[in-house]
Parts: C-alpha cells; structure tokens; sequence
C-alpha cells in the first residue's frame, strides 16, 4: 500500500513543479487530439448530416458500417496508418511517420465515425417540422443544411466531446504510428504504460490525474450540452 | 367573367384586390412573374395526390386568383392540409398539371422550383421556431434571400433595413418590439409562439401567405390578432389560404371558401 501512497505524493509533487516531462506528454496530447477533433468535425459533420438527412440506395448500409467502425479496434486503425505512413506505403513520402501530425492522422480516423453517427443521430431526432419550417421560409438546399447544422448544435458539439474523451484516451495509434519517443510523440497514454512497465509509478499516476481531470472537465461539459440540447 | 371572378367563375368581394402588386419585394430576385388582370395565381389541372395506393387529393380543375382571403374547410383527412402542401410547392402532383403565376411547377428539387417556393409561405399549425432569439426568427427569410446573416445585427450593411422589417411584422401581429425582439425561443407562450412564427413569415411579403389551423390552440384574443394580420397582409396585396375548421372565425374573413371533402374540392 505505501507504494501507492508515495507514488501518489510524487505525482503530486511532479504536477505541482511543472516537471518538463510530464506536461511534454500533456502538450503532445492536446496537440494531437485538438488536430484530429477539428478534422473530425470539419469531415464527419456534413457526412453524418448527408447520411441523417438524405434517403438515399444504400444508405442502410452505410450506417451499419459507420456504427461497425465504432468498434473499430485502435491497433488495427494504429496498424493501418503505420503501412501507410511508413517508407514503403503509399503516403511514405510525406514523411508523417512518428511525428504528430501522423499520430491526428490515425485519431482521426479513429473519430470520424463517432461524429459520424451522432451527427446522423442528431439529424433523425431533430424535429420534423424544422425542415419544412426552413423550406417555408425561402431556405435553399445549402441553407438548410447549415440552418439544420446549428438548429442541432448543442448536438454536435456533444458528438464533437465524445469523440474527443474517445480520441484522448487511447494508447493503440498513439504507441503504433507515433512511436512512444519521448518530447516529441509521447502522450499521456503511452508514457503511462512505459513508465508502468519500468515500475516508475509516480509519472504513471501524475499523469493518470491529468487524463482523469480531462475525463472530469469533458463530463461536466458533456452534462452541460445535454441540458441544453435536451431544452 | 368579371374583374372580380376567378376563372373557374367564384365570386369575390368587390374590395378583394384580385391581382398581386407587382414590385413586391417579395418578388425581387426571385425571376416569378406578376400575375396580371385577372389571371389564376394558382391553375389546377387533373391534379391527383396519392398517398400509396390511397388518393388523398383528387381535383379535375380548381382556379385560385391572385390577392384576397381564401378559406379552405372540411372534415379531417379530407385532402385540406394535402392541398396546402401543393400550393406550397413543398409537394408535387402525382398526376396533372400544377401552375403558379402563370408557369408550370416543374420537379420539387429544381432551382426554378426553388425560386418559386420563395414567394409562397405555409404557417404550420404547430409552428417550430428556430432555437434562437425572436429577432432571429423574423429575420430568418430575409436573411436567406440577402445571404447575411442576421446575427450580426448591429452593424453591416442592409440591417437597417431588415430590423425595420422585423418590427414591422411584430407589430402586424400585435406584439410590441421592445419586448419581444430579444426573448429566446423557450420564453414564449403558445398564443406568442404562433404569432412570431406568423411575423417571420410576413417579414419577408410574401406573395402567397398559407396558413394551416393557423387558431387550433388559440384563444379568442390570438385568433382575432392572426385575423387582424391577415386581413392586413391580404390589403397590401398578398394571398392568403387559410385552412380552419373554426367556421365562425374564418367566414367573416375569406372571400371565398372551398370545401374540401374526401379528396374532392368544391367552391
């Protein structure tokens, strides 16, 4: 139990001194997830509205492989974009591998269905008069896709949350594609499950405590957007 | 057929202005001709709507002037709310030939189509107003036609223009502008509800004003406000279709009734 107790009073004082190390992994963290949540947004929201508000061939399908990638397992998404960043694959030459930009590359992919599904989601719930409602009221095709966008904003955004909670916790694409080197691609993720395999607790649980603030902050916002989107 | 008969030989009030003002701003940009004389705004014919197998709406020849207050009566499932969808050109006929100002409606998903609907306005009996303040609401269409939006109110070009419009169509509906302009959506009564989402339809004078149950669940005082608007909107030069089952409110205002019945119009 002291083990605990002393690996707990550490990672305090880690937090508390700013150490380098720590809020290295910190910074890499949000700096892969905030680039990879925006290009989930800008790519998913107007996918998931097409699939929600569109009655298309195929559309069925389309939505039991989106809600199948939810599942999607992170090494096999890390898997993926490793053979196609690496020198030999297709998208060697851009030189992404191990580096952050490559690392928002898989977390996107990783994203993109979540904000996918619960755009689509957001889209079927919303009140069926709102699209007549837009029609009436001169609205053209682009327009109504916009209107409809903001009319579920408080629904986007918490699609937007979810995936980032997905995003930031996972450790498959994050060791896979970024490589685990410290300063540069390490996040909170994968420094936990190195410093815990080298039996270095006390950077294992500062950080622990940081992705469980972020874990607490993103509920509170979670609950706050309900609340409203519920209204 | 006189001055102040449809084609198909109904009868108007003398008073009841039977061809739209051409100018209208509504109009601007949007390419619809002017109906002019006393040519049908709406020409009808062979029209069949169909509901799967079911023919919800069946109506060999039906005309509909430009201008005045038109009342459309009859039981529920009659076709009432099915023939105010055509008319808003939200629905196309299954069979037939539906004209609008003199131009046949071509598929629903057409630009032209698109064009035309912007002249044409349907209030639903349960209204939805946009999650956004009152003046947002009224501001909705004009800021579509323009392209600005219109929660920058405060500034830019145009906006003027648009917060005279947005006051003038709340006080239309008898409901002050300095008190409602910055309420939000959730902080309006049911009676209020309905006159704003009439206001945002009157902003942007439409040609054709539609309105479905427009008094279902209003009290007495709500209805003769909407009656007040519409009897306002109708002098200026706009159509209005009205579906009601409240006779005694609807006859003192409509020129003509049609009465729909088992998906046949009469009137």
């Amino acid at each position: 139990m002291d083990y605990l107790i002393d690996g707990l009073a550490t990672a305090l004082r880690l937090l508390a001194a700013g150490d380098a190390e720590t809020f290295s992994a910190v910074w890499i963290t949000l700096a892969a997830s905030g680039m990879s949540i925006a290009a989930c947004l800008a790519i998913g929201a107007p996918l998931g509205f097409l699939i929600g508000y569109h009655d298309f061939p195929g559309r069925r399908a389309v939505r039991i492989a989106v809600d199948t990638a939810l599942c999607f397992p992170t090494v096999v998404i890390g898997l993926l974009v490793y053979l196609l960043l690496s020198r030999q694959g297709p998208l060697g030459d851009l030189g992404l591998l191990f580096t952050i930009p490559g690392m928002s590359v898989g977390l996107t992919l990783l994203g993109i269905p979540i904000v996918m599904a619960m755009t689509a989601l957001a889209v079927e719930q919303a009140d069926a008069r709102l699209r007549l409602t837009l029609l009436t009221l001169g609205a053209n095709g682009r327009q109504v896709l916009f209107a409809t966008l903001w009319e579920t904003r408080y629904h986007l955004m918490l699609a937007g949350v979810a995936a980032f909670g997905r995003i930031v916790s996972e450790v498959g694409i994050s060791m896979m594609v970024g490589g685990n080197i410290k300063w540069h691609t390490r996040t909170i993720t994968t420094a936990i499950a190195l410093e815990t395999g080298k039996g270095d607790y006390a950077l294992g649980i500062a950080l622990g405590l940081v992705l469980l603030a972020i874990a607490l902050l993103l509920n509170l916002v979670l609950a706050g957007l309900r609340r409203r989107a519920g209204r | 057929m006189s001055g102040h008969e449809t084609r198909s030989g109904h009868p108007l009030p003398p008073d009841t202005p039977v061809a739209h003002v051409c100018g209208d701003p509504a109009e601007a940009g949007t390419g619809v001709p002017c109906t002019r004389g006393n040519a049908p705004l709406y020409q009808l014919e062979g029209v069949v709507r169909r509901h799967g197998d079911r023919t919800v709406l069946d109506v060999p020849r039906l005309d509909i002037a430009a201008g005045g207050i038109t009342g459309v009566v009859g039981p529920n499932g009659g076709g009432k709310s099915t023939l105010l969808r055509l008319l808003a050109l939200l629905d196309a006929p299954c069979r037939g030939q539906l004209r609008f100002a003199g131009e046949a409606v071509g598929p629903l998903s057409s630009g032209r189509t698109a064009d035309l609907r912007r002249s044409v306005t349907l209030l639903l009996q349960e209204p939805y107003l946009l999650r956004r303040s009152v003046y947002e609401n009224v501001a909705f269409g004009l800021s579509v036609r323009s392209g600005r939006s219109v929660r920058f109110w405060r500034s830019g070009h145009g906006v003027r223009e648009t917060a005279d419009a947005v006051r003038g169509a709340l006080e239309l509906v008898a409901l002050d502008p300095d008190v409602f302009l910055r309420r939000r959506w959730f902080e309006l009564s049911g009676g209020e509800a309905q006159r704003v989402a009439l206001a945002a339809r009157l902003a942007f004078s439409p040609r054709v004003l539609l309105m479905d149950e427009p008094t279902a669940s209003l009290d007495e005082d709500s209805a003769a406000r909407i009656a007040d608007a519409a009897r306002a909107v109708a002098e200026r030069g706009t159509t209005v279709i009205v579906v009601s089952h409240d006779r005694d409110w609807l006859e003192p205002l409509a020129g003509r009734i049609l009465k729909v019945r088992r998906g046949q119009v009469e009137g």
